[in-house]
């Protein structure tokens, strides 16, 4: 069971470790220059949110949002480029692995960048910061930075199924997911947002990842409304990916 | 016996339009079939759909006894696939591709391993093994893309034009590899070019507009063909008094000419008698009766205007 999957990840796998080193110096670069910007340019202007020193204060954010970015691009990228350029896709279909194998293969790849790429920002924040974090906290925040990965891999999935011209995609990035990303309280408190739309925005997927991250990485534990709404939105993502993916392939 | 192909009156409609229809077909085990057709005849269409790659729209089709419909993965175990473009991973070495085939098929290492050094050598690719796909010459990336097909030792194989854009001798090589398979697997291939149908295959099947038109053994095509009685007859003028003429009888189907020769095509037999009589007098060098090429047969059954 899931062998043909285990076989398209391990392709993906051995195709990142020939190009570790230039795609972690190019994913490194840009949450690094926010967070020396950020977290040091403005540290005269804002020197604590809520009691957290605001280098820390966006540090989870910004290895979070490069997990999550690396999972979408490689999974959406990767499933068109296989699909629509390569068409490696028909290859694995005229095999005896199912459709269910070639998609969760492609969104366990997309989720497994996310998690390296993510971890390597981790540590290199790490190296930088000041502040020592508590590392009995680290489980927890594994585990969010670990759900959202997946949920964005998924959505990169289902782009990467239905646009064809390579441009949408672009425009999905610029259009739906930074503005979620940046939405979602990465660089301020929530509580900045007017009153009235603060339950809104708590309801958002990406604000359960960013928010989720944080308190898990400061306080060690998920607060429960923002697990729930991790694992469901995975969940849903997941479901919904599968099933595209299987209804694109019957056309 | 089971047939290695079966094919029950398969349709295909791309929104409204018939790409293949009511199409019916078997192929018994070991044969090297060929189907010919002009663009959008509907071949690659029906290689889809042999290969679990398209739902017909209609009807049912068995490959080694496995219905498309049921048991695509039955079927997808017995079938190694060229398809029309190459589509190799251009991010993985030769070697990886053909590696990455084996195991999408389940094979341990101790399986592939010297199954893929016997075809890389078939293939004369053993050198360039570790390099990258996008660094070989077209006629090699297709050499490869057959040798990916074979890593599983498949029954049935399918080869959507596999020698398009090939140098002769790339072409006559890859022919040597199908003649070789012929025996322990059945061979289902599209081509465009005649004399590779007429040397590789068993069988050939001619189709237009998604259905078959004729099929037989090339010899059987040719013959049945030659009936259409097409003479070639050269005047020593340049002959234009003729050509009016000529297209105006009644027994005389089509005339195309070339200069001072022209190609009568006449409707049957008994017109060659008339013909001479109405030639009596003319100023002729050359008259003969022009034996049908594979081609002929082709043009004849599938017009000769080019398609959209
Ligand atoms: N995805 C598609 N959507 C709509 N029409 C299609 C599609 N694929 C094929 N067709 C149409 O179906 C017909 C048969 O196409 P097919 O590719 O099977 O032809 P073919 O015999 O392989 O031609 P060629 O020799 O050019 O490869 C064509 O008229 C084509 O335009
Ligand atoms: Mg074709």
């Amino acid at each position: 069971m899931f062998r043909g999957a285990l076989s398209i990840w391990g392709r993906d796998m051995l195709v990142l470790r020939r190009s570790i080193f230039s795609e972690l110096i190019a994913v490194v670069a840009y949450p690094l220059t926010l967070y020396l910007a950020f977290g040091f340019g403005l540290k005269g202007y804002i020197s604590e949110v809520n009691g957290v020193p605001y280098p820390l204060f966006i540090a989870p954010g910004l290895i979070s949002m490069t997990a999550v970015n690396a999972a979408f691009d490689e999974s959406s990228w990767s499933m068109w480029f296989h699909r629509k350029v390569q068409r490696t896709i028909e290859e694995y279909r005229v095999t005896p692995v199912t459709v269910y194998d070639i998609v969760i293969g492609k969104i366990f790849s997309g989720f497994s960048q996310g998690a390296i790429k993510g971890a390597v920002v981790f540590l290199v924040i790490l190296f930088l910061t000041p502040f020592r974090i508590d590392y009995g906290h680290l489980p927890a925040y594994v585990l969010c930075l670990a759900i959202s990965s997946m949920t964005f891999s998924c959505l990169g999935t289902i782009c990467g199924t239905v646009i064809d011209k390579p441009e949408n995609i672009g425009r999905v990035q610029s259009v739906v997911i930074v503005p979620l990303i940046f939405m979602a309280g990465i660089f301020f408190p929530l509580s900045s947002y007017p009153a009235s739309i603060l339950p809104l925005i708590r309801l958002l997927p990406t604000t359960a990842v960013f928010e989720g991250a944080r308190d898990a990485l400061l306080s060690g534990s998920i607060p429960p409304q923002y697990f729930i709404n991790l694992v469901v939105t995975a969940a849903l993502c997941f479901a919904l990916a599968v099933y595209t993916f299987n209804r694109k392939m019957a056309e | 016996m089971t047939h290695a192909i079966a094919l029950n009156e398969i349709t295909k409609t791309y929104d409204g339009f018939k790409a293949v229809d009511r199409f019916s077909l078997k192929v018994a085990r070991g044969t090297v079939f060929g189907l010919l057709g002009p663009n959008g005849a509907g071949k690659t269409t029906l290689i889809k759909i042999l290969t679990t790659l398209m739902r017909p729209t209609l009807g049912d089709a068995f490959v080694e006894g496995f219905s498309i419909l049921t048991a695509g993965k039955e079927v997808r175990r017995v079938i190694g696939v060229v398809p029309q473009e190459n589509n190799l991973d251009r991010y993985l070495t030769a070697r990886e591709n053909l590696i990455l085939h084996g195991r999408l098929h389940g094979m341990r290492a101790s399986a592939y391993n010297p199954r893929i050094d016997e075809l890389l050598e078939m293939t004369g690719l053993a050198s360039r093994q570790h390099d990258f796909p996008d660094t070989f010459s077209g006629g090699m990336q297709r050499r490869l893309v057959v040798a990916r097909a074979l890593v599983h030792e498949p029954r049935v194989l399918f080869l959507d034009e596999p020698t398009t854009g090939l140098d002769p001798q790339s072409r006559r090589a890859l022919w040597e590899h199908i003649r070789g398979l012929r025996h322990s697997m059945t061979v289902f291939l599209t081509t465009h070019y005649m004399d590779e149908a007429d040397a590789l295959c068993d069988r050939i099947m001619i189709m237009d507009h998604g259905e078959s038109l004729a099929d037989g053994t090339a010899t059987e095509l040719k013959d049945a063909f030659s009936r259409a009685h097409v003479l070639q007859v050269e005047f020593r003028d340049d002959g234009a008094g003729y050509a009016e003429k000529l297209a105006g009888l009644p027994f005389v189907r089509s005339v195309e000419r070339n200069g001072a020769t022209f190609h009568i095509t006449l409707t049957g037999e008994e017109a060659i008698k008339p013909l001479m009589d109405s030639l009596a007098g003319a100023d002729i060098r050359k008259i003969c009766l022009k034996e049908p090429t594979l081609e002929d047969v082709f043009i004849s059954l599938t017009g000769a205007k080019v398609r959209e």
